[in-house]
């Protein structure tokens, strides 16, 4: 799977989101939680300047900030617009730090974690020259649902917005839980329950705020102002975008850096070995698509220098459908995990991009705690497949028809077939497979999927994704119906808490060894890596990769 | 006295003018033998026939292979796993990764062609699910080649039923069917048949009591019999158009034979040379079609193997693999080129002045 995976991913999610949502709602109680102070400042870059940054990058999905999905779109326009919270621009794990980035501080939260306030900094203004209002950001949520933004569901808690008259089904008048005053800059946000994770959804792309009467549909191509350092000149889909620098930014946002290159120039290039060609002919300074296997050793041997290879947090596994045989047996679920050699995948289908694990949670979460109760044994797994009685049986397998996720899901398949199962491969495009293995009516066996993080937070994973109380019969996430009562409970008390101390945080590491070991009901097999390639006039030194963010190109420089 | 002449014509000597006329007769010569007899003499068409036997007798020895030369099977991965070559192992596709140290190793790199110095393992080397890759190329071949004559043998029938109605009976027959070859015609061939091929490939086909299963043979087999049908059955069209106006088209007719006969009688023996030899030519053409639809991911369905596949798969692995799409692409061009060469050896025999072309 490439980055963009995690777009038709997660619209089944957030449309799942907005369901249960509107449906049961999602507990209650309170929790405290505590108001921040202003985050490090970390804008200057005095120095390393430069004119021009010629990027190859992939199709962003939009450039719009209530519809964009894509890492594509979401790594060049983090420097774009802004929401009220923003992550610190900082390399490895101090980046997954929130910091105010509209607001002049952290929320003032209350303390039953239903109430958040916020104050936004004085005299910002949109890169054409008019004020940030408070209201702007009501507006922009409310835009969201009013263009079915992908990201809506993540606002379901906001007062007003779930239910029969919730903004998000009549998407008339306002949302009540929304209360703005331009006056005083400040933004009240009232929650029906705490959430866990809501400034780190605050924080997402979807809450940027745009100017109060930006039309309610896709800007794309029509910029829309922003406040961030740099604006969006042009974007021609599927050829190109320009960003340049805000002249209206005047560092107004004091924890976000003002950027180093004056211009940005981006070709989309969707071909690999095309975009890692155009940056070994010197054409552009940086190729966003991973170096195809085929051409990893060269660029590793020739161009090592020039090569930073990462590991994002993400998790590729097979999914098995608990609630049906063969694998709604514990046995035959072990076996599953046995058959399959994670070291084996990584070399032979993803050219070593990537680090066995058994964790569902990928490393770099507080949370993790590595988890190594299996490894691979063919004989051992055959053996359990006897004794679980359900050998020879048929299993549909379902994966995707582009590589490497089709190489992947074709190893799973015959490993099956090697521990005694029938597996039948179906494999389909890439557009609708993930709805289709999300409909329960698919009675899909076993699948190939994968996970990139939206946010650092626990929840992004397993309340998402294998929380049994989620199952749903159509956009299914938890498409392996994964469902352990003691868990979801689990799962639904830590939604409640906001503070992740080490005690919390304990917690979800037993939630992820629960799932994974004690009742096997995952197969996670890989943590991917990626690389970031450069042309050789880019200074190295000042490479950034940041856990969110992914490779800073704001913080870049030439030689 | 007068006397008996010699040469008196009688019953006796009439019987033996005749018999001496048959002693001298010139010996008739059967259409198909004179073909025969100008086939056999263009032996580059011979050669070329036996290629295309010898390529599908090797397909059909694929079982044999498998079990006691491989010794593995066409779908078998063996990612992970190594085996002896001259005394020492060797890992079937390199490991790549990262090292102790965090310093990575690219890797996924199968294993070249062993030749005979791996026990007749891996002797076109392996792919990068580490399956054989000889093992792949006989099956692959199989699929192919079953492929490519079933669905000749599918198109040209039907192209043949629905040449002879339309061209007999004329009239609204003709036009329906006239228009129905056109409504094909009018899609570019490859891309109706990846649409058709696609969405067939996702859940089968389940219609008019009909049960295809995604995944099965049978669906690039009729999709690429159903999108050629045309290219086949507008020649044969006009070419029964014109017999049908011949006189011992209306002796028959006249004789009271019934339409049946006349279509399997007179009919279809006048164009049997010219189905035999696009029945050969179709064959090549849909071998292509079929690897470049499998290639698109329309046609045989992974993990089954067609050379088509084949290529599909060792595309992303061409600069460190390059025999993985090289090898079935070699496949691919010497049975085309032998069917073709054979094909138009073919032509030339059964009449030298025809001019069956698979043009589209």
């Amino acid at each position: 799977m490439t980055r963009r995976s995690r777009l038709t991913r997660v619209v089944g999610v957030l449309a799942l989101l907005t369901a249960l949502a509107f449906l049961a709602g999602c507990g209650g109680g309170g929790n405290k939680s505590s108001s921040g102070s202003s985050g490090s400042g970390s804008n200057s870059n005095s120095g390393k300047t430069y004119p021009l940054l010629r990027v190859v990058w992939d199709a962003p999905d939009y450039m719009d900030p209530q519809l964009y999905y894509t890492v594509a779109a979401y790594q060049i326009n983090n420097y774009v617009w802004s929401g009220l919270l923003g992550y610190k621009h900082e390399a490895g794990p101090a980046g997954a730090q929130l910091v105010p980035y509209l607001a002049e501080s952290m929320p003032k939260i209350s303390a039953d974690g239903k109430d958040l306030k916020f104050t936004l900094r004085q005299n910002l203004k949109y890169s054409n020259g008019k004020p940030v209002k408070a209201s702007d950001f009501k507006y922009s949520i409310e835009r969201a649902f009013k263009m079915d933004s992908p990201g809506v569901g993540f606002f379901s808690a906001i007062s007003g917005v779930s239910g029969n008259n919730g903004f998000a089904t009549t998407k008339k008048g306002h949302i009540s839980g929304i209360i703005t005053n331009d006056a005083n800059r400040t933004i009240e946000i009232k929650l029906d329950h705490p959430e866990g994770d809501i400034l780190y959804i605050l924080a997402l792309e979807f809450a940027h705020v745009v100017p109060s009467g930006t039309p309610a549909s896709d800007q794309s191509t029509h910029p829309i102002p922003s406040t961030g350092p740099y604006m969006l000149q042009s974007y021609q889909p599927n050829r190109g975008f320009t960003l340049v620098r805000n002249p209206n930014f005047n560092n107004q946002i004091p924890t976000e850096p003002s950027g180093n290159p004056d211009k940005v120039v981006g070709t989309i290039i969707t071909d690999p070995v095309a975009a890692y060609q155009r940056v070994v002919s010197g054409k552009s300074d940086y190729d966003f698509q991973i170096v195809p296997n085929d051409r990893l050793p060269e660029a590793q041997s020739k161009y090592k220098d020039q090569l930073r290879i990462y590991t994002n947090a993400n998790t590729y596994y097979y999914a098995i459908n608990n609630k049906m045989p063969p694998f709604n047996n514990i046995q035959a679920r072990k076996a599953a995990q046995m058959a399959v050699d994670p070291q084996a995948i990584i070399s032979g289908v993803y050219g070593g991009l990537g680090r066995p694990t058994e964790n569902f949670l990928p490393p770099g979460y507080p949370q993790y705690k590595k988890i190594n109760a299996w490894h691979f044994d063919l004989a051992k797994a055959k053996q359990l497949v006897q004794q679980s009685g359900t050998a020879g049986q048929t299993v549909d397998v379902y994966g995707t028809n582009e590589d490497p996720s089709k190489s992947s899901i074709e190893y799973f398949a015959g490993q099956l077939a090697k521990i005694c199962y029938k597996p039948k491969l179906h494999l389909l495009a890439h557009s609708v497979y993930f709805q289709t293995i999300g409909n329960q009516a698919t009675k899909a066996q076993a699948m190939f999927t994968d996970w990139y993080q939206d946010y650092p937070h626990p929840l992004d994973w397993f309340d998402t994704l294998l929380n049994g109380d989620r199952i749903t019969q159509v956009h299914n996430n938890n498409v392996g119906n994964v469902d352990v009562p003691s868990v979801n409970k689990e799962i639904s008390d830590l939604k409640k808490i906001t503070e992740l101390t080490p005690a919390v945080n304990d917690r979800w590491a037993k939630v992820d060894s629960d799932l994974m070991a004690k009742y096997a009901t995952t197969i996670p097999y890989m943590n991917r890596s990626q690389t970031d390639f450069f042309g050789p006039k880019v200074d190295m030194t000042c490479y950034t990769f940041s856990v969110v963010l992914y490779w800073d190109w704001g913080l870049s420089c030439m030689k | 006295m007068a006397t008996e002449s010699t040469t008196d014509f009688t019953l006796d000597t009439a019987a033996a003018l005749a018999a001496a006329e048959d002693e001298g007769a010139i010996e008739g010569k059967s259409p198909w033998y004179l073909a025969w007899r100008r086939l056999r003499r263009n032996y580059v068409a011979l050669a070329f026939l036996l290629l295309f036997f010898v390529i599908v007798a090797a397909c059909l020895c694929a079982p044999l292979y498998k079990d006691h030369i491989a010794h593995t099977g066409p779908n078998t991965g063996h990612l992970g796993e190594t085996f002896t070559r001259d005394g020492k192992q060797v890992a079937v596709v390199s490991k790549g990764g990262f090292g102790q140290n965090g310093e990575f190793h690219a890797g996924g790199i199968p294993v070249g062609p062993q030749f005979w110095h791996a026990g007749g393992k891996y002797v076109l080397g392996a792919d990068n699910q580490g399956r054989d890759v000889a093992v792949r190329l006989l099956y692959g071949g199989l699929n192919s080649l079953a492929v490519g004559i079933g669905s000749a043998i599918i198109c040209t029938f039907f192209a043949m039923l629905f040449a002879l109605l339309a061209g007999y009976y004329g009239g609204k027959t003709d036009w329906i069917i006239s228009r129905f070859f056109d409504l094909i015609w009018a899609f570019p061939v490859l891309l109706l048949a990846i649409a058709l091929g696609t969405a067939l490939s996702i859940n089968g086909f389940h219609h008019f009591g009909i049960n295809i299963k995604s995944g099965s043979l049978w669906i690039p087999t009729l999709v690429i019999s159903y999108v050629l049908i045309p290219y086949v059955g507008r020649p044969l069209r006009g070419q029964i158009l014109s017999l049908r106006e011949k006189e011992f088209i209306e002796a028959a007719t006249s004789q009271g034979a019934s339409s049946w006969r006349v279509m399997l009688s007179e009919l279809l023996p006048n164009i049997a040379s010219t189905v035999l030899v696009f029945f050969t030519l179709i064959i090549a053409n849909n071998i292509l079609t079929e690897a470049g639809l499998s290639f698109l991911g329309a046609g045989v369905q992974p993990p089954s193997a067609s050379w088509g596949t084949m290529i599909a798969d060792g595309q992303s692995r061409i600069a460190t693999a390059p025999w993985l799409a090289i090898i079935p692409g070699i496949m691919i061009v010497l049975t085309v080129l032998s069917l073709n060469v054979f094909g138009d050896g073919l032509r030339d025999a059964l009449d030298p002045r025809a001019k069956v072309r698979m043009e589209h």
